[in-house]
């Protein structure tokens, strides 16, 4: 006998929701047979409010549309701009840039760990991780005055120098890191628990992951080898040695591997990043913003973040302010069609755990 | 007369030192637990704060009798298995109320409890509640076989269904069942991982998933109930197994050092897990905890 479908709200509020968004599921006992996802809760109208700024203004509301992880957005649209009006970054502006993207990435990913563990009840992985986060924000705040907002990465270079002493800072915290990374190994991967709650859940085949467009880590964790560092390489990416990690499963332990391996990757490239980087300008100063226009016509840049590609698609009448911005996120499809998908069939218990494996951020959705 | 008033008064401080017991262990448990997380953690007697704000707070939500009654059956349970276990081996300002059979009604009167609170929190309507107090009962049913198990193996063993008489046993023999019935003692310290809801049983009130559940529709006064009635139970279970299982204590010091090592084991094993899903928490129970229970049913019936 079929049972009664119970309805479920995980969100808007809500401890297993991974920002203001919600899931409805119908529930059969402990098994979803249907999800429905729900925006509509954190909409600010970034892309719209953009028009109404110029050029440089935009950037404090582009760090904000992804919380966790800012500077691939601002980088994605400062090299938009860039490309629209064909000007030059200095080499050692790219390599800061670089250093901040990675160092963006590991601290995203630290983040990450604390609401994939929180969403499974292992919460002392979390404190460890935000914690060890915490030594990256410092790093940020030395460098751009904010720990979490930095509108460090502009049209032209970036804000700053590093300060006397930066690079020596960098090196030490990442072999701090390092050395953490075996404690996160011992207390979450190693753990029998953690691997019977994660393998074998949220499964994506490789097929569903290409049909519908998912990304980044995501899709790695498919088997597929696709990053946007290596396959439209940006910056010095080009110039730097470091590979992209894959495993086949398609689930949430999988996922969580590859983010595991590319924290170590992340590090490797900033060591090179320190190593390599040369002297001279970290900026190509742009005239009085104000008056600032840009050439019409429009431009697309994308970014490889910590939830897969993000790009920026700006077009410009010729004006001091962009006639449209438009953001693609990797949460969109992750979080609303990828998601009511995956869910049925799931337990209800796996619905937080497989959405932070998918890494979700409502607010890169309403933009 | 005067023994009737002493019995009540005794009863009552009983129950006071129970309350504070247990409100400090847990205070003890946040501290400890923040520590292995690199926190500072609050101070042992957060609890304390908490429990008088909650207590101070005005209840505006009305769900039902039912809904009312069920922190209240949280706290009958938790006082008569408080009464039923003996606090103290050599106790002359409280006799506990121990009879013949007390073991097993004490079985019984350790699930009323949870059974007022799955009828309260099924009366407030909330999905999330009913799904929380479901995972409850079906925890129970797991954890409920070894425990069950490792308690008739000790029955069977020495003869005897009264808590007094396992601890009588221990004292002539002068050996802990907990060393002369290792088996039992195992199973019933895996089965403890389960009563004390901790990770990696925590499944109850997953706030990731079922936010919070029973206690969901619960507030200020009715939380303040749960959360004194949850302390006086810590500790009447921690006796309980000390008693059975440790010789029982002589005085209130050896009664916290025993508990208190007791306490530890859910706590620290709970900060290092993360939680099962409630079918494979069941299928856990009954896998190695109820194997040992059985080796300490064949133990009991060989020697």
């Amino acid at each position: 006998m079929r049972e009664k479908a119970t309805t479920l709200y995980i969100g808007p509020q809500h401890p297993g929701i991974t920002g203001n968004m919600m899931v409805k599921v119908q529930v059969e006992g402990d098994t979803i047979v249907k999800a429905r996802t729900e925006v509509g809760y954190l909409h600010r109208a970034f892309e719209k409010l953009q028009e109404r700024r110029n050029w440089l203004q935009s950037f404090t509301l582009l760090c904000r549309f992804c919380v966790p992880e800012p500077d691939p957005v601002e980088e994605s649209y400062a090299r938009a701009v860039e490309l629209l009006e064909g000007r030059e970054v200095p080499e050692r502006a790219k390599y800061i840039r670089v250093l901040m993207l990675e160092l963006a990435r590991i601290g995203s990913y630290m983040l990450w760990f604390g609401g994939q563990n929180g969403s499974l009840g292992l919460y002392t992985m979390g404190q460890w991780s935000v914690g060890d986060r915490n030594y990256i924000l410092d790093l940020f705040e030395e460098l751009t005055g904010g720990r979490v907002y930095h509108m460090y990465i502009w049209p032209g270079g970036v804000r700053r120098d590093l300060p006397e002493g930066f690079a020596d800072k960098v090196l030490r915290t990442m072999d701090y890191l390092e050395k953490r990374l075996k404690d996160y190994d011992d207390l979450m991967f190693e753990n029998t628990i953690f691997q019977k709650r994660t393998q074998g859940v949220g499964i994506i085949s490789k097929e569903k992951a290409v049909e519908w467009g998912v990304v980044g880590p995501v899709l790695r964790g498919c088997g597929i080898k696709s990053d946007i560092r290596i396959d439209d390489p940006y910056e010095v990416y080009d110039k730097l040695d470091f590979i992209v990690p894959t495993h086949e499963g398609g689930d949430i332990w999988s996922r969580a591997l590859v983010r595991r391996q590319e924290i170590r990757q992340s590090i490797h490239i900033i060591r090179q990043v320190i190593e390599k980087m040369p002297s001279g300008e970290i900026y190509n100063r742009i005239p009085n913003p104000h008056k600032w226009a840009l050439p019409k016509g429009d431009a697309y840049a994308r970014t490889e973040a910590t939830r897969g590609e993000v790009g920026m698609y700006i077009v410009s009448d010729g004006s001091t302010h962009p006639r449209r911005v438009h953001f693609r996120g990797a949460a969109y499809v992750h979080a609303i069609t990828l998601l009511e998908d995956i869910l049925v069939g799931e337990n209800v218990a796996d619905i937080s755990a497989i959405m932070n494996s998918l890494g979700t951020c409502p607010p890169e959705i309403e933009r | 007369m005067e023994t009737v008033l002493m019995n009540i008064l005794g009863a009552v401080a009983t129950f006071l030192v129970a309350f504070v017991v247990g409100m400090t262990y847990g205070g003890l448990s946040r501290k400890i637990t923040a520590r292995v997380q690199n926190r500072k953690g609050p101070p042992f007697y957060q609890n304390f704060i908490d429990a008088f704000k909650l207590g101070s707070k005005k209840s505006a939500i009305h769900h039902g009798a039912m809904h009312h009654l069920g922190p209240a059956f949280l706290m009958v349970s938790s006082v008569m298995t408080l009464m039923l276990v003996p606090v103290l081996t050599h106790n002359n300002w409280y006799p506990n109320l121990n009879f013949k059979g007390d073991l097993i009604f004490l079985l019984y009167i350790m699930t009323f409890g949870p059974l007022g609170m799955a009828l309260g929190a099924g009366q407030t309507g909330n999905p999330n509640s009913a799904i929380g107090v479901t995972r409850g009962l079906s925890q129970m049913v797991g954890f409920e076989i070894p425990w069950v198990l490792a308690l008739v193996s000790l029955m069977i063993q020495y003869h005897t269904t009264s808590i007094t008489g396992l601890m009588a046993a221990q004292a002539h023999t002068g050996t802990w069942l907990m060393f002369s019935s290792p088996f039992a003692f195992i199973a019933a310290v895996m089965a403890m991982l389960g009563m004390f809801r901790y990770s990696p049983f925590d499944i109850v009130g997953a706030p990731t998933e079922l936010a919070s559940g029973p206690i969901a529709e619960s507030g200020g006064k009715y939380l303040f109930v749960m959360m004194s009635s949850g302390s006086v139970f810590t500790f009447a279970k921690l006796t309980l197994y000390v008693d059975l299982f440790m010789g029982g204590a002589d005085n209130l010091g050896i009664l916290l050092i025993k508990t208190f090592a007791l306490y530890l084991i859910p706590m620290l094993y709970g900060v290092t897990t993360p939680r099962y899903r409630t079918e494979q928490a069941v299928r856990w129970f009954w896998g190695w905890p109820s194997f040992f229970g059985l080796l300490a049913i064949l133990q009991a019936v060989i020697f």
